[in-house]
């Protein structure tokens, strides 16, 4: 695998596992009837955790694939494969971004709205996170 | 990557082999990447008109002797 196709799986792999700690704190946690602005500011350390843990994931990744190669692991400038492979995973993730967005409005509008509505839209970002993640994933390995 | 299978098969590794050079080279003197290269020879990537000019440069051929276009069975 390559540098960036690493990268994609670390960032699938964050997305999954923060929206878990999310679903488990807003199961057992009691996030999910505390006030909205303090469930806000939940979510957001959650987002700012996930970017942490890639950065410390990449950095761990760079060092063992570097030794278990024995070579120095780095990513390439990008070519052209990298820029039409990058250009359709964010096409696919502003797709799942529109459909995510379009279903916490239907929340706050039809639906019980409130907390939920945030987590909606918490969902709807880390959705189009994994969405281009994958989708990066996919058309590096299988074309 | 458009829809459906590529339609376009290329000689690239059996022009490799025969000239004694690798993906990596090959790579470099096109200005892609490694796995670029791959791709291609595998079939799960169609390079743009510019990097198969140059791909066909390399090997000083004309570019039907390296990408060869399979049409649709009708």
């Amino acid at each position: 695998m390559s540098y960036k196709e690493w990268n994609a799986g670390i960032l699938l792999v964050a997305s999954l596992l923060i929206s878990a700690w999310v679903a488990y704190d807003a199961t057992y946690g009691g996030t999910f009837v505390a006030p909205m602005s303090h469930l806000a500011q939940t979510l957001i350390y959650a987002i700012l955790i996930s970017i942490g843990f890639n950065i410390v994931a990449v950095i761990v990744v760079t060092i063992v694939v570097g030794i278990a190669r024995r070579e120095q692991f780095k990513d390439e400038r990008a070519d052209e494969r990298d820029r039409a492979v990058a250009a359709k995973s964010m096409r696919n993730a502003y797709f799942a971004l529109s459909i995510g967005g379009a279903a916490t409005l239907a929340v706050l509008a039809w639906g019980p709205g409130g907390n939920l509505g945030v987590y909606a839209l918490f969902a709807a970002l880390m959705l189009a996170n994994a969405t281009d993640s994958a989708s990066r994933l996919y058309y590096y390995r299988v074309g | 990557m458009g829809k459906g299978e590529p339609h376009i098969d290329n000689t690239i590794r059996l022009l490799r082999f025969g000239r004694d050079m690798t993906q990596a080279e090959l790579a470099e003197m096109v200005g892609v990447t490694r796995q670029t290269i791959v791709a291609i020879e595998q079939n799960k990537y169609s390079p743009s008109l510019e990097v198969a000019f140059r791909i066909a440069a390399v090997f000083k051929l004309p570019l039907g002797e390296v990408f060869q276009y399979r049409p649709d069975e009708a």
